[in-house]
């Protein structure tokens, strides 16, 4: 039996993203709030802290799981992958590479729930139907772009239809010349 | 220009798809409390008392503000356009709204601010709330803004006018009147990134504030007005906004976060939950539109008769924007000569609305196409033929008289026929949008027109 | 004064025996499971457990099939009933949230769901009620069996669900009405199982929680039509309204999809 007491806090055992991290934790905590607040990984949202929305859509052992109704004292032992994890040696995954080159992100909070709910349907089912994609991603909610460059592009991730694109591109001589490179947030 | 022409990617797509981006929520910064604030349960009630100094007390919380700690509390959005100030930040001997904030505490996590908003003790007595919009002239209807039960500043008028050519002789001309009653209700904005803001207290007295505004000059204005600073005590940070589609240029978190990082000098975040999303977020607002149109029989419309109701709940905001834009197109796409419109912004016990896609406009777009299609119904025409013949030309005037120098209307009916696989007759098909001339010009539509004579724009 | 709202004791045992000595007679317990139920009520500050029971590591998430006859631990999540139950409690579990909840949540969760501030909650209640599901639970006086009708009856309240056992029906059948979004719960689920036992009809979301039909199982013994049966329903419910639909639109909807139930059943079931 592993207790806390009132207010108390317990080891909570995880790896996150590979790396394994003992996170002292009310075991009631949810997991978005751990990752948010303690292991410093932003990528999961708190778009409703009710498991309605997919914004916070994390693996938990592989499984897309919402971090936010997750109790952490409920996955003692667990691996946890979130989005900073699927691309480890800076090569963005089909998913993500997808995503990128079809558009299929506007504001993009909404995008990491997303990519790694499709991650994890691609891992499962390599070459889904329309429909089933849309089964997976059903829970997930979008209020920007209309879903359909978002299907599209796990459909094009599925057939391996991306190119090989890096976290951090070089400039090509070729390309326009960029005034303002990067994200100004 | 060698990006002109050429498929970009989205210059934040790569932190969009690896989490990089960061939103307001992800801002670290060492000290950060958490807000949480106390909303009026009730629609409509007097605030007799309010009383923060046990949440104050609690462990854990280091500030709570209330309508006394707002140097000015009373705030008009459209004030620097001369329109006067009528919205509290913080409720102040009244809520007119269920989910109004009254107060507001910053402490060092949300749970803890929570249970501080549990000790704030405050004194309502409730009154009966008002929400249709057609019972705003009743002699009975309870008057729950002191301005009236309609927004009296459009000039010397209660109402936004449009007045145009002679409408009365319209309907007596008229083969007949086709009238309709469109009511669109309230839609939320609902992004899937809820309002978040965070105050920074600086060195020398300055604050810092990251927002998730959609307008950020326009809110460091607000917080300025509220907070009675000058602009440049303020730095304001922007950046990636999470959705916001009209319904982020309200400024909901920015000033009571200032507030609360004044009084504690500590970091404030304010992120809402999905709750506060859908009950005290502004709204699009709901509309109530009568038209009555006076129709010939071969399918011209000569004149429109209209009446608004803008349900601006219970503050102004930019509702008298809004209504004035919806004014201006009232005629929709089409070209109708002979205009006598009125629109009220009315209030009501309902959370203030706002700005969203299209403000003002999809209404009065979303009823237009209606009416069409019923003008084209009751005269048993094909309602692509009477929308053609109605449509805007060069040389047409909008309903304020601003001259149309482009207008799509004719291009867009046209591809939306082919779109769908209507087959159009030669006549419909042929047209454009050419300046009126032959038939397309008949009588009573000779005096709108913009002169020729270095008329047009 | 206290600087954690939540002030809870979180109890996260790790074996069947640790979960029933934890929850004792379950006083001032709140029992999760896969929280998808729970956590949002704390996140919004209105849930405070004093002592939370996490029961993900307690041993209950297995399916011992022997024969005909299921024996579903309390923690097995919706997802693994959706595949693994028999009908209609598949049926129903596949209609429960998205996949990624269906993950998480768990028929133990289900069945002790209460309604919710704005809408009903627990529609695999309706199956379970259909199959004649008895449940395993300890608590004050120790462990004991109850028919799913009695548990329901009680509330819940006190007991600690350890597994639910179901037999495989001769045939059954299913209906719900489409949800706007899968994040909405279920606003009317009908379920209908015929076993050993006979017929049995049972409804969720016409009411705090679901229910049988009497009359509607009477009206079918005494040779009524589908049709007619369905009719009956309405005597066996009260409708009301809240953020899904309508009580006058429920009253419109159930008699159909009793209707449909029963057709369905008669054509040799849902499979």
């Amino acid at each position: 039996m592993i207790k806390a007491p009132k207010g108390g806090k317990v080891v909570v055992k995880l790896t996150v993203n590979g790396i394994a991290r003992d996170v002292e934790s009310s075991p009631l905590t949810s997991l978005l709030h751990i990752l948010r607040e303690e292991v410093g990984l932003t990528s999961p949202k708190a778009g409703c802290q009710q498991g309605g929305c997919g914004a916070c859509t994390v693996l938990v052992d592989g499984e897309p799981r919402r971090s936010c109704v997750l109790a952490v004292g409920g996955i003692d032992g667990s691996a946890v992958t979130t989005v900073e994890g699927l691309a480890p040696d800076g090569l963005l995954s089909p998913i993500q590479a997808a995503f990128y080159e079809r558009y299929a992100s506007q504001c993009g909070f909404c995008t990491p729930g997303f990519v790694v709910a499709g991650h994890a349907l691609l891992a499962r089912n390599p070459e889904p139907s329309r429909e089933e994609i849309l089964g997976a991603l059903a829970g997930h909610m979008c209020r920007c772009t209309g879903y359909v460059k978002i299907v599209d592009a796990v459909e094009a991730a599925a057939r391996g239809e991306v190119g090989e694109e890096r976290v951090f591109p070089e400039s090509r001589p070729e390309e326009p010349e960029v005034l303002v490179p990067g994200s100004p947030a | 220009m060698k990006a002109v022409g050429a498929r970009l990617p989205r210059y934040d797509g790569l932190g969009h798809v690896t989490g990089r981006t960061a939103y307001v929520d992800d801002v670290r910064v060492a000290g950060m409390l958490w807000t949480k604030a106390l909303r009026s349960p009730h629609h409509f009630a007097a605030v007799r008392s309010v009383d923060t100094r046990k949440a104050e007390e609690l462990a854990g919380v280091h500030a709570a503000v209330t309508h006394a700690d707002v140097p000015k509390n009373l705030y008009g959005h459209l004030e620097a356009l001369g329109v006067p100030a009528d919205e509290p930040l913080l409720a102040d001997g009244e809520v007119r709204y269920k989910g109004q904030p009254i107060a507001a505490v910053a402490a060092e996590d949300e749970a803890t601010a929570l249970a501080a908003l549990d000790l704030i003790e405050v004194e309502y007595e409730e009154r009966e709330p008002f929400f249709d919009v057609r019972k705003a002239f009743d002699p009975d209807a309870p008057r729950i803004h002191p301005w009236g039960p309609v927004y009296p500043h459009f000039g010397p008028h209660d109402h936004r006018r449009i007045r145009k050519g002679d409408v009365a002789a319209a309907f007596d001309r008229a083969d007949l009147v086709v009238q309709g009653v469109y009511r669109p209700t309230a839609i939320e904005h609902c992004p899937v990134e809820p309002q978040t803001g965070l105050a920074v207290p600086e060195v020398h007295g300055r604050l810092t504030i990251y927002s998730c505004t959609q307008a950020m000059y326009f809110s460091m204005g607000v917080v300025a007005a509220h907070l009675e600073w000058p602009l440049n005590k303020l730095k304001f940070v922007g950046g990636t906004v999470g959705g916001g589609f009209g319904g982020k240029v309200d400024t909901a978190t920015e000033t009571i976060c200032a507030l609360l990082a004044i009084k504690s000098q500590r970091p404030v975040k304010w992120r809402w939950t999905r709750e506060e999303e859908f009950l005290a977020s502004s709204t699009r607002a709901p509309w109530h539109m009568e038209i009555a149109d006076a129709v010939t029989s071969d399918g011209w419309i000569i004149g429109r008769r209209m009446l608004t109701l803008h349900d601006a709940g219970a503050y102004t905001r930019f509702s008298s924007y809004g209504l004035t834009k919806h004014s201006f197109h009232h005629t929709g796409a089409y070209t109708i000569p002979n205009l006598d419109f009125n629109g009220y912004v009315v209030y009501t016990n309902r959370v203030p609305t706002t700005a969203m896609r299209g403000f003002g406009v999809t209404s009065i777009s979303f009823a237009t196409e209606m009416q069409m299609n019923r003008i084209a119904k009751v005269l048993d025409l094909d309602p692509w033929e009477v929308r053609l013949k109605n449509a805007n030309r060069v040389g047409d005037t909008s309903a304020n008289w601003v001259a149309l120098s482009d207008p799509s209307t004719v291009p867009v009916v046209q591809a939306a026929a082919k779109r769908v696989g209507v087959e159009l007759k030669p006549e419909f098909r042929l047209m454009t949008k050419d300046r009126r001339s032959g038939d397309l010009l008949p009588d009573h539509l000779v005096e709108q027109l913009v002169s020729t004579d270095g008329g047009e724009s | 004064m206290t600087t954690m709202a939540h002030e809870a004791e979180v109890l996260v045992p790790l074996s069947r025996e640790e979960a029933i000595e934890a929850f004792g007679d379950g006083r001032e317990v709140t029992v999760f499971a896969g929280g998808t139920i729970l956590m949002p009520e704390i996140a919004l500050g209105r849930l405070r457990p004093r002592r939370a029971l996490l029961l993900a590591h307690a041993g209950l998430g297995d399916i011992r099939r022997s024969g005909g006859t299921f024996s579903i631990g309390a923690a097995v999540s919706v997802a693994r009933i959706a595949e693994e139950a028999p009908e209609p409690l598949a049926a129903l579990a596949r209609h429960v949230g998205d996949y990624e909840i269906r993950g998480q949540a768990t028929i133990g969760g289900n069945l002790c769901a209460p309604a919710g501030p704005s809408s009903p909650r627990g529609d695999l209640q309706a199956a379970l009620l259909a199959l004649g599901a008895r449940v395993h639970s300890a608590g004050a006086g120790g462990e004991r069996v109850d028919p799913v009708d009695d548990f329901l009856a009680a509330g819940g309240e006190g007991r600690l669900v350890l597994e639910v056992v179901v037999e495989e029906p001769v045939r059954a059948s299913a209906q719900a009405l489409a949800r706007p979004h899968t994040h909405a719960y279920t606003a009317l689920a009908v379920a209908c199982a015929e076993t050993a036992a006979g017929l049995r009809i049972a409804v969720a979301g016409a009411g705090p929680r679901a229910r049988r039909c009497p009359s509607v199982e009477q009206a079918v013994a005494n040779g009524a039509s589908a049709a007619d049966a369905a009719a009956r329903v309405l005597d066996d419910v009260e409708l009301q309204d809240d953020a899904l639909a309508s009580g006058w639109y429920r009253g419109k909807m159930l008699p159909l999809l009793v209707d449909r139930a029963l057709a369905s059943l008669s054509a040799g079931g849902d499979r």
